[in-house]
């Protein structure tokens, strides 16, 4: 790939977020902000001789331990984040080719020399890759708050803060498993990628409603031509299936994506991103 | 003279409506190609078509490449202006310019803010805060940057007063329009490019009815302002269009020899504005 092709999608990656800020910057911010001010709260309900005493109780429980053993107790602190995450994701998938459809704005897209597969792939690339590195900043600044502030209360409680250092470090180290949680969980739900992105290129109107209502026309014509529900079993084998949402270790990261079931839906992926290529086409 | 655009037999279908009934066209380089006609007549359909945004069945080459196979390369040689509500309205002025800069290879970015010091239009405001006037004048400041062979204008001053109208267009003529360059523009306001133009074509239900360059105008078509004593005369010689005029009758002919006419009173070259609403009768009629 020669470097004004790579220009040239850095732009477009760029475009996304700038149009979409609100989803990718806005949101995770306010949730991050409403887990502080929750937290703050709380704090502020206690006891100040209490909280010392909490404060040195967890110091203790860190100090010396491997941040990558602790990192998964921070996991649980990532799941609104994560939710957030995926409710973002699918305004964002089944508005990104609709939108300026709508708008009319296609026609300026259109007018320049970026082809169809370049503007969806960079599509599935800012909900694969990019969305969920502003997520992990904005969790990263959160953390960067509550230490600030939880080293503020130790400090003038003369508590020992090496252990908080390590609480920190183990912090950080679960950004790194919520973001290969949130690459897994898009790589595992890419059929659901296509298929909102199939729709979003197709619908002249309310694509949230086509993408539904297909999908369910669909699996009422299984069962009722051929009496059977692979349709509806395969999609809720894989919606209800936790393992592939959050990470926990480092050692299963390869083996969450190298194994048959998500690499089938990745090939289900692709073939419904082509469509929704195919689909961009023709803005009539 | 070589041909930048070459169409053969366009067909395109909107359900039971038909937009294109078999276009045939061709628009030499270097022409100010005008495409006229009346609402619904397949104006945009044929742009669109001619910047590989629409499906179309038919011959179709536009700067030697198939529109239809591979519009981004396609894109390289052309730019296109549509309406002026396209500009997408959440980008700022400057992000507008770092995209196009960063996705096209032959904008020139000095050029552009050079245009744009010209205006009015901050660099900071977002395009849903500009006027409609600077929203135009920001899209004909990317395109006169890009380094293209044809541009596709589709009523691009639709909606604007006529200071931004006429700066537009001088605009386009004075610092965009080389001798090289191709440009198409649709429009409606006949007359306001009618002196732009060295190429007309007038399109209707879906079909060219007329296909001429400018020069050659003159010598097919002729108006004539005939007394009533020569009226019969003048009806003779097969008009393609009457219409009263201050008491007396313009008639207007094609490809008629001036000898005949000469005779019926004193001879003229019809407007465009004239020629359309002739030529558009005439195919109503028959």
């Amino acid at each position: 790939m020669d470097r004004f092709k790579i220009v040239q999608f850095y732009a477009l990656l760029r475009r996304e977020v700038l149009e979409h800020r609100n989803l990718f910057i806005g949101a995770p911010a306010v949730v991050a902000l409403l887990i502080l001010v929750a937290t703050f709260w709380v704090a502020m309900q206690i006891d100040e001789t209490q909280l010392a005493e909490g404060l040195s109780y967890i110091s203790v429980l860190f100090d010396g331990l491997s941040p990558f053993d602790m990192a998964p107790f921070f996991m649980l602190l990532a799941i609104p984040f994560m939710l957030t995450l995926y409710i973002s994701s699918v305004i964002y998938l089944i508005n990104t080719l609709f939108q300026d459809r709508k708008e009319m704005s296609i026609l300026f897209w259109q007018s320049m020399p970026v082809s169809n597969l370049q503007t969806v792939l960079s599509k599935v690339f800012t909900i694969v890759i990019v969305a969920p590195i502003f997520y992990v900043l904005n969790i990263f600044a959160m953390y960067l708050i509550g230490m600030i502030l939880l080293t503020i209360l130790g400090v003038s409680n003369d508590v020992d803060l090496v252990g908080i250092g390590w609480m920190f470090l183990a912090a950080i180290a679960s950004l790194v498993l919520i973001y290969f949680s949130a690459l897994v969980t898009s790589l595992w739900l890419l059929p659901s990628i296509g298929w909102l992105l199939l729709f979003s290129a197709f619908a002249k109107k309310t694509p949230l409603l086509w993408a539904g209502g297909v999908f369910i026309l669909v699996g009422f014509f299984e069962d009722f031509i051929f009496g059977t529900q692979y349709l509806a079993d395969w999609v809720q084998s894989r919606a209800a299936n936790p393992n592939q949402y959050l990470i926990f270790e480092f050692q299963s990261l390869l083996e969450r994506i190298f194994n048959y079931e998500t690499l089938f839906g990745i090939v289900v992926g692709s073939i419904l991103i082509t469509g929704a290529v195919y689909m961009r086409r023709f803005t009539d | 003279m070589s041909n930048i655009v070459e169409a053969r037999s366009l067909r395109k279908n909107y359900g039971n409506f038909t937009a294109l009934d078999g276009v045939d066209l061709t628009i030499p380089s270097g022409a100010i190609s005008g495409l006229i006609g009346p609402n619904g007549a397949g104006k945009t359909t044929t742009l669109k078509a001619l910047i590989g945004l629409c499906d179309v069945d038919g011959e179709l080459s536009v700067t030697g490449r198939d529109p239809r196979k591979a519009r981004h390369k396609l894109m390289e040689d052309v730019c296109f202006i549509a309406d002026v509500g396209i500009l997408p309205k959440w980008l700022k002025v400057s992000q507008l310019i770092d995209y196009v800069e960063a996705v096209h290879p032959r904008f020139d970015r000095k050029k552009a803010e050079k245009f744009l010091s010209t205006t009015d239009i901050p660099s900071n405001k977002r395009i849903k805060e500009l006027s409609k006037g600077m929203v135009t004048q920001l899209h004909l400041a990317l395109v006169m940057s890009i380094e293209v062979q044809l541009l596709v204008l589709d009523e691009p001053t639709l909606g604007l007063d006529i200071i931004y109208r006429k700066e537009f267009y001088d605009r386009l003529l004075n610092d965009y329009y080389d001798g090289n360059r191709t440009i198409i523009i649709s429009t409606h306001q006949v007359e306001e490019i009618e002196t732009l133009l060295s190429h007309l074509l007038f399109i209707n239900k879906g079909k060219i009815v007329l296909d001429t360059l400018m020069s050659e105008l003159s010598q097919v078509y002729t108006e004539v302002l005939v007394d009533a004593d020569k009226m019969a005369e003048a009806d003779a010689c097969g008009p393609i269009h009457v219409r009263e005029l201050l008491g007396k009758k313009s008639y207007t002919f094609e490809s008629v020899l001036k000898e005949r006419l000469e005779v019926l009173g004193e001879l003229q070259t019809p407007s465009v504005a004239d020629l359309f609403v002739a030529k558009l009768k005439e195919d109503r009629h028959g």
